[in-house]
């Protein structure tokens, strides 16, 4: 058991380190990484808006109940930016990348493991890191930090709606207050956040569908793994992630 | 446009029919338990582990966000806000759906190509019955007790970081948080609990029997599973929420 | 083309039409399944031989036709009517469709636990029997994964025949085996015939099978039923289709 998870994490290393050298030794697939990066943004733009937002106005729906304590509503928008810009939207975004992009990138590479066309690309001569993982693993981090900018959108957005149409406070209060207690840095902070978790997902990803086993059923368990792993990993990661960047801001 | 339409109208028909092999055959009751023990007991580490750290960032977000009103003490009540009524309920339907989702709607899937759908039919055995309705049941049972434990692990987990590193009032933290989750918070959470499971087992189970063939059809009806019941997840929370505590 | 009426059809389809959005793949077939004997219905891969047979028992419904089972009308019945024809149908599967989750045994005595009140010792007893009727009395216990591939047809032959059913349905019995297996499964086909005295449609691609177990042979192209009628007539029957595909089993 323990040996077994050993041996599986030197597997990964070995793996993202073939897949480090390639990404940064020419040639790359460019076209292909282009096409991979526009289908992961463009099949998760939708659902991140659609979660991100909802999002947003169940922040803002919370919060107004805490500042109505001090009668300090105004800050409701600068409490919503905080939340959205360094946590929500970074972590939800990268979650559907991971639910959305990586699933299938593990799917369509574990597809092609039990076809054997992952075989064949090597027995071409052709290495198939190159052609099929990279572009992939490029993509998400590519997709990742694009995405979180949308989703910073998204959630400003719901946090408003919330706000102002919903529990009627003022429009321009919501808007002046908005960088009190954030700067644009933060913006920038949770778009590196996704970066490092775009990272991740790419390599657990494809780490996992270029390793699977057992026909259509492998599959399946391929794309499973893929999700849970990378979250449960993004998630720890953040932790660090924020006390090191934001911790540091007020301590 | 139109196929989106139709696959909604098609995700109906399927529902009626989930409900009514609940409804008219008697339910398998040994294997719903079993499939609540795999559901809860394969969801049960990465929740801990997830809840933990949802804990300890939120306790980390409350504190900045309230060191300029002077109130760094209300993070207890920020967890009971945010941690308790929010987050814990979405945050178990997403790792559910990550996890036990995915799994049903692999399963099925491969069952589906495999044709053993088709030999359930030939048997004269409703494939709703016999796939759907233990893992909906199974789904309904677990939920709600996967929710409170990670209640409890993610208020614990804030508690620890707002007393070791934020250096906060411990005793304070506690009676601020209990104070503001009120018993029928965590019945509400239970509820949206119940909810997130219904969208999580039908969505996914309805994707695995409609799946293309071959692998990649199953890789896709797996990936289709997660991001729908994600999506609709969040959009009922706020919903809900609204209902509930707005 | 000729289209022979069997005089004791337990199965009748009448002008059936099936598409799959721009795909025509039943373009009107009408014929009878004689009840008691072996049906082979023939043609080359992707000609709706397993759509045709997944008609008969109402896991597809027809665009157009109607498909009867003695005098129940199945593409038109109630649920709980279609369950009650199918109860007396079995089927094999091209590959098995076993369980994964259940051993080879649990699997044969699946409908029992379903369909019948009998407790566990009965169930495994009986399934054992069937289990030895298909020549593999030892693998009750064994996993689905443990089986070769011939050994899951039977397995699943062993299932389809557990509720003693009036017909049983065959979905290329024998691809993806070799000839040798393949005639092994030929033999036990013909056999079981002979004891059990009821009604098999076999579908494939394989002539040599369906010249082996067919009574009744059909050929099916291009959507229609081209030629079907008892073997003697079928093998003189004067279709370019039918000709062709006899000629080239001959070479071979």
């Amino acid at each position: 058991m323990v040996i077994d998870s050993l041996a599986g994490i030197g597997r990964f290393g070995v793996f993202s380190w073939s897949v480090a050298t390639r990404v940064v030794t020419p040639y790359w697939e460019i076209d292909e990484t282009a096409r991979h990066t526009w289908e992961v943004a463009s099949r998760c733009a939708m659902p991140v808006v659609a979660v991100v937002f909802p999002f947003g106005m169940v922040m803002a729906l919370q919060g107004l109940s805490i500042f109505d304590l001090f009668g300090a509503q105004r800050l409701l928008s600068s409490l919503v930016s905080v939340a959205v810009f360094r946590e929500l939207s970074p972590v939800l975004a990268s979650t559907l990348v991971a639910a959305q992009g990586g699933s299938a990138f593990a799917a369509e590479l574990g597809a092609m493991r039990i076809s054997e066309e992952l075989d064949a690309t090597e027995i071409m001569a052709i290495d198939s890191l190159r052609t099929h993982v990279v572009p992939r693993f490029m993509a998400a981090v590519i997709a990742a930090p694009a995405l979180n900018v949308i989703g910073c959108l998204a959630g400003i957005t719901g946090g408003y709606v919330t706000a102002v149409w919903v529990k009627g406070q003022p429009s321009a209060t919501y808007w002046d207050n908005l960088w009190e207690l954030t700067h644009p840095a933060d913006i920038y902070g949770g778009t590196f956040k996704a970066l490092v978790f775009g990272v991740l997902i790419g390599l657990i990803a494809c780490y996992q569908g270029y390793h699977a086993t057992g026909g259509a059923a492998g599959v399946g368990k391929a794309v499973n793994d893929t999700v849970v792993i990378s979250i449960t990993t993004f998630i720890i990661v953040n932790y660090f992630l924020t006390s090191a960047m934001f911790g540091a801001i007020t301590n | 446009m139109v196929t989106a339409l139709a696959r909604i109208g098609d995700f109906g028909l399927f529902c009626v029919r989930v409900g009514r092999s609940t409804f008219r055959h008697r339910p398998p009751i040994a294997r719903s338990i079993e499939e609540a023990y795999h559901i809860g007991f394969r969801s049960l580490p990465i929740l801990l582990v997830i809840s933990a750290f949802v804990g300890t960032n939120l306790a980390l977000q409350g504190y900045n966000a309230f060191v300029p009103l002077g109130g760094q003490r209300l993070v207890g009540m920020f967890i009971a806000l945010a941690g308790v009524r929010e987050l814990a309920p979405i945050m178990v339907a997403s790792m559910v759906a990550a996890k036990a989702g995915t799994e049903m709607a692999s399963q099925i899937a491969v069952m589906r190509i495999q044709e053993q759908i088709d030999a359930l039919e030939v048997m004269a055995i409703d494939p709703h019955w016999y796939l759907v309705v233990p893992r909906f049941v199974g789904i309904c049972l677990v939920l709600p007790a996967l929710t409170m434990i990670s209640i409890f692990t993610l208020v614990l987990a804030s508690y620890l970081v707002s007393v070791y590193q934020l250096g906060l009032n411990g005793p304070e933290f506690i009676q601020l948080a209990s104070a503001t989750t009120r018993p029928v918070d965590l019945w509400y959470c239970v509820l949206k609990a119940f909810a997130f499971g219904i969208v999580i087992c039908l969505v996914s189970c309805y994707y695995g029997f409609t799946t293309r063939p071959g692998p990649s059809g199953v890789g896709r009806a797996t990936n289709a599973a997660v991001v729908v019941s994600a999506v609709v997840c969040s959009l009922l929370n706020y919903v809900m929420s609204e209902i509930l505590f707005g | 083309m000729t289209v022979r009426e069997p005089p004791d059809p337990i199965i009748r389809m009448v002008d059936l039409h099936k598409r799959f959005g721009e795909l025509v793949v039943l373009d009107g077939v009408t014929f009878g399944i004689p009840r008691g004997l072996t049906t082979v219905l023939l043609g080359p891969s992707g000609t709706g031989k397993s759509v045709l047979i997944k008609h008969i028992v109402g896991l597809l419904e027809p665009d157009s036709g109607e498909v009867w089972v003695d005098d129940v009308r199945v593409d038109t019945a109630s649920v709980r009517q279609q369950y009650a024809v199918r109860k007396r149908f079995g089927m094999m599967f091209q590959n098995g469709a076993l369980f994964d989750n259940l051993t080879a045994g649990e699997n044969v005595e699946f409908p029992l636990r379903y369909h019948t009140s009998h407790n566990a010792a009965k169930r495994r007893k009986i399934a054992e029997e069937k289990l030895a009727l298909v020549e593999l009395p030892e693998v009750y216990d064994r996993p689905t994964s443990a089986l070769s591939g011939g050994q899951r047809k039977r397995v699943s032959l062993a299932r389809a025949i557990v509720l003693e059913p009036d017909v049983v349905l065959f979905d290329e019995p024998n691809s993806g085996l070799d000839p040798l297996t393949s005639s092994t499964v030929d033999a036990l086909i013909s056999r079981m015939k002979d004891q059990l005295g009821i009604t098999f449609v076999v579908i494939t691609h394989d002539i040599v099978q369906a010249l082996a177990i067919g009574d009744w042979i059909g050929m099916l192209s291009g959507g229609e039923l081209v030629e079907y009628g008892p073997r003697e007539d079928f093998l003189k029957s004067e279709s370019d289709v039918v000709r062709g595909f006899l000629a080239r089993n001959h070479t071979v």
